[in-house]
């Protein structure tokens, strides 16, 4: 369908859908280039659209202007309409929106009010400031909870809840507000993988009652779920389908990497509408047998971004990680440590998966002593951490936040990853040769004037990355690196982890991102504070250890499930590795 | 601290039971007391406020809580004894140093008054839901938006406290030290504030979408679901303390307590 029919068929379609919109662009003041241009989209009543893309492509624009907030609460030119219900936005007051549309942000505790002692009583709020009569209420609410299979959390404080909890009471405070279109933007960026099944599973359920839904996602688990996908590329409309031929196209057309399953259904040569079925893509493979020299494993290298290979700035001796029954407590006496002993090599890569609390972050946290254990210890090379502070261990082991506005203060990007270097006292001229090699390797050296606050989420991300590989630690150890990430991104950090390793140094990385994890030699499950998994990603993902891992919240990658379903022995972690078995 | 709850400690004590209105009102009574009143008064007003937190079964938390005014009460003793301006009365010199009785005595009623000024504060905060008194304040006229926004910068302490933290943690692990000259603390404080107020602008902007889309303030009419108790006792209470308030403010004022 060329573009021109397929914004014919939306426009046709826009009178009776809850939101449309047609034709938008959206200019920021001072920018010279569109964020967005010429969007035309339908989202009829119980239709689930996805809009995916890279970072940048104007994604949470599109996002905000469909919740009305463009232009009335963020200023910037629009041309084009957005209509709620048959409301255009661009002159409509808040007051003419409230209870049409809601919007959900991807950091789930900025979606509450923050002064609600109970969940029941936060879905109150928007309640509260429509004037419903108190009488009506309890009812309005019992019944949005039960809807979305949340009535279990109604008596819980909202600040209490898992993030994956949050966001789906964000959702249902929304909803209770008798909204008919949803937007969201990222919502499952930082929850687990069970967090996001729960997001996914909730928004099926909304469609079924019949809401509309706009998603901005880089998540295949929930973008696969959507009834349609629209794929942006620097703000203009390239794909809008089925998510698998949207996803398709878009990888054929633009280069923008696809998911496995896509991948994967295109080696098979199954209809890419279909490529978010499993076991279809299961079956199809089966049938074909493709070879490893086949097209679809070539075009899948050829989609990895070409960014400078991370390389040490010096030579560093390496250095053995033991840590030795080490227990941790935290006041009022929880233990979210409880005896883990590890022994991490120099040159391995060491992937730590778990649940949200299952206490990977407390774990990591003594590499560098920010946090101390109750019992047990840290040794590097044989050596306790005991008496060494935070600064002196800093030169060893360098952590990098999941949330890099928890770092950045500078006022340019040069400077900020400077910081670090310049805190450990490395002289100048080297300090200057780390850092256009940290922001080489992340792919931001064109950005080193601009403000870091300039960019956006995933790309500030690289920069506290940079900031950190730019003190030349023996030790990186790096907490999330790919959440709110593109495809482009996690290939980005991937590259600087495997280049880590080659160099004979180490990374332990947190992720909740199965496949991410698999580029690691070695895989460490926890539960409950303890380690229940110990070993390479294909041992640990393999189909015996299903229960287990599910025992998690945890799921093996696709291409590994992919394996599992067709029968083969072997578990394959990429999809040239999964071509290759079936090639055999 | 949690963010939702504050400062608030839950429990169904005599004082949690009493209507935020009526504390804040006793609060007012007895600053106003501390402030106005004859020094002596000041002895009675923290025995009465220590029996309150005491019977409302909150002594020890409130005992924990009066490390926060420490520094402060130990500052203002011993300026006030050694510098008193125009001091005469000399009780110990060391040195260069002396101790008067004009300061000590002056010293000693103001950590009362900052004492007792503390006490009842913490006793209000412990025992009052910020919902509450939000709730009671717009029951009784105020503005529900600048009502929310007061409740909410306060309830924002404990996210920045808890920012700040993890701040201090990842600068930190970047090589940051705190140790050494009070230049180099002084400079060290740039890598903390800054993540903390741009960190904080970001969640405001993403909090501030988040409230409109649940209609915050769009519309007059604005109904509640909490329902906050003020039983006739309360009624009672609150007329004796307007009337114990006017008392005092007339006692100081005519001097009749000196």
């Amino acid at each position: 369908m060329t573009a021109e029919v397929a914004d014919a068929a939306e426009a046709a379609a826009a009178p009776a859908a809850p939101l449309a919109i047609d034709g938008l662009s959206v200019r920021y003041p001072g920018r010279k280039a569109a964020a967005i241009e010429a969007v035309t989209v339908a989202v009829r009543a119980g239709e689930r659209v996805g809009v995916a893309g890279r970072t940048g492509a104007g994604k949470s624009t599109l996002a905000l202007a469909a919740a009305g907030f463009i232009p009335r609460v963020v200023r910037a030119r629009v041309d084009g309409r957005v209509a709620i219900d048959g409301i255009d936005t661009s002159g409509a007051a808040a007051v003419a929106l409230l209870g049409k549309v809601g919007i959900v942000f991807a950091t789930p505790a900025n979606q509450l009010s923050a002064s609600k002692l109970t969940v029941r009583e936060e879905l109150a709020f928007g309640l509260e400031n429509l004037g419903v009569p108190r009488a009506e209420m309890d009812p309005r609410i019992d019944a949005t909870l039960e809807r979305l299979g949340i009535g279990h959390l109604a008596d819980r404080e909202p600040f209490a809840l898992s993030g994956g909890e949050q966001q789906r009471v964000a959702i249902a405070s929304i909803v209770a507000m008798g909204t008919g279109v949803l937007v969201l933007d990222e919502p499952t960026a930082q929850l687990d993988p069970a967090g996001t099944v729960g997001v996914a599973d909730l928004l099926d359920e909304l469609a079924r009652a019949g809401a509309a839904i706009l998603c901005v996602e880089h998540d295949p688990v929930v973008l696969g779920r959507m009834d349609r996908c629209l794929v942006l590329e620097s703000g203009r409309p390239v794909a809008l389908d089925v998510p698998g031929a949207a996803l398709a196209r878009a990888w054929t057309e633009i280069g923008l990497p696809a998911p496995t399953l896509v991948r994967l259904a295109a080696a098979a040569g199954l209809d890419p509408a279909r490529a978010f079925d499993e076991a279809a893509v299961a079956e199809a493979l089966r049938a074909v047998r493709v070879r490893p020299t086949d097209s679809a494993t070539d075009t899948v290298a050829a989609s990895e971004p070409t960014a400078t290979t991370w390389s040490p700035g010096r030579e560093r001796a390496p250095v053995r990680i033991a840590i030795e029954d080490l227990v941790h407590r935290y006041p009022g006496g929880v233990e979210a440590v409880r005896g883990v002993s590890l022994v991490i090599e120099p040159g391995e890569a060491v992937a730590i998966l778990g649940q949200n609390g299952s206490g990977k972050t407390t774990l990591v946290k003594h590499l560098n002593g920010l946090l101390r254990p109750d019992a047990g210890r840290v040794l590097l090379d044989g050596e306790p951490t005991d008496g060494r502070s935070i600064a002196q261990l800093a030169a060893t082991i360098g952590f990098v936040f999941q949330d890099p506005d928890e770092q950045l203060f500078e006022r340019s990007v040069e400077r900020e990853v400077g910081f670090g270097p310049r805190n450990l006292g490395i002289p100048g001229a080297a300090v200057g040769d780390l850092v256009v090699g940290s922001l080489a390797a992340v792919g931001l050296l064109d950005q080193r004037a601009t403000n870091p606050y300039d960019l956006d989420l995933s790309r500030r991300k690289l920069v506290a990355l940079a900031g950190v590989l730019a003190t030349d630690p023996a030790v990186l150890v790096l907490d999330e690196p790919t959440t709110g990430q593109d495809a482009d991104g996690v290939a980005r950090v991937g590259a600087i982890v495997e280049a880590y390793r080659r160099a004979g140094r180490s990374v332990v990385a947190i992720t909740h991102d199965m496949e991410f994890a698999g580029r690691f030699g070695r895989i460490v499950v926890m539960r409950d504070g303890e380690v229940v998994a110990d070993g390479p990603p294909e041992v640990v993902f393999a189909p015996v250890n299903r229960d287990l891992l599910a025992s998690t919240g945890l799921t093996p990658p696709p291409t590994a499930r992919i394996a599992a379903r067709i029968g083969l022995a072997s578990v394959p972690l990429d999809v040239a590795a999964l071509l290759a078995a079936l090639g055999r | 601290m949690s963010a939702t709850t504050g400062y608030f400690i839950a429990g169904s004590s005599w004082l949690h039971r009493r209507n935020p209105l009526t504390k804040l009102l006793a609060l007012g009574l007895v600053l106003l007391s501390a402030f106005l009143l004859p020094p002596v008064v000041l002895v009675g007003l923290v025995a009465l406020v220590v029996v309150a937190v005491w019977s409302a079964g909150l002594l020890r938390p409130t005992v924990r809580a009066m490390r926060i005014p420490a520094l402060l009460l130990f500052s203002i003793l011993v300026v006030n004894s050694l510098f008193f301006p125009g001091a005469t009365d000399k009780l110990v010199t060391l040195g260069p140093l002396s101790v008067s009785r004009e300061g000590l005595t002056f010293g000693l009623i103001s950590a009362g008054r900052v004492i007792v000024a503390f006490l009842a504060s913490v006793a209000f905060l412990f025992t009052t839901l910020a919902d509450d008194m939000l709730e009671t304040l717009i029951a009784r006229g105020a503005s529900y938006r600048i009502s929310f926004v007061i409740l909410s910068a306060v309830q924002m302490v404990p996210r920045m406290q808890a920012r700040a933290g993890s701040i201090l943690e990842a600068q930190q692990a970047r090589g940051l030290t705190l140790e050494g000259s009070y230049l180099r603390r002084i400079r060290a404080l740039v890598p903390l504030i800054g993540p903390v107020m741009l960190g904080s602008l970001v969640d405001v902007r993403e909090r501030t979408f988040a409230l409109e889309a649940r209609g915050f303030g769009a519309r007059p009419g604005r109904t509640a679901y909490r329902i906050v108790a003020d039983p006739p006792v309360d009624r009672w209470l609150r007329l004796v303390i307007v009337l114990g308030c006017v008392g005092v403010v007339v006692a100081a004022v005519s001097g009749i307590l000196r």
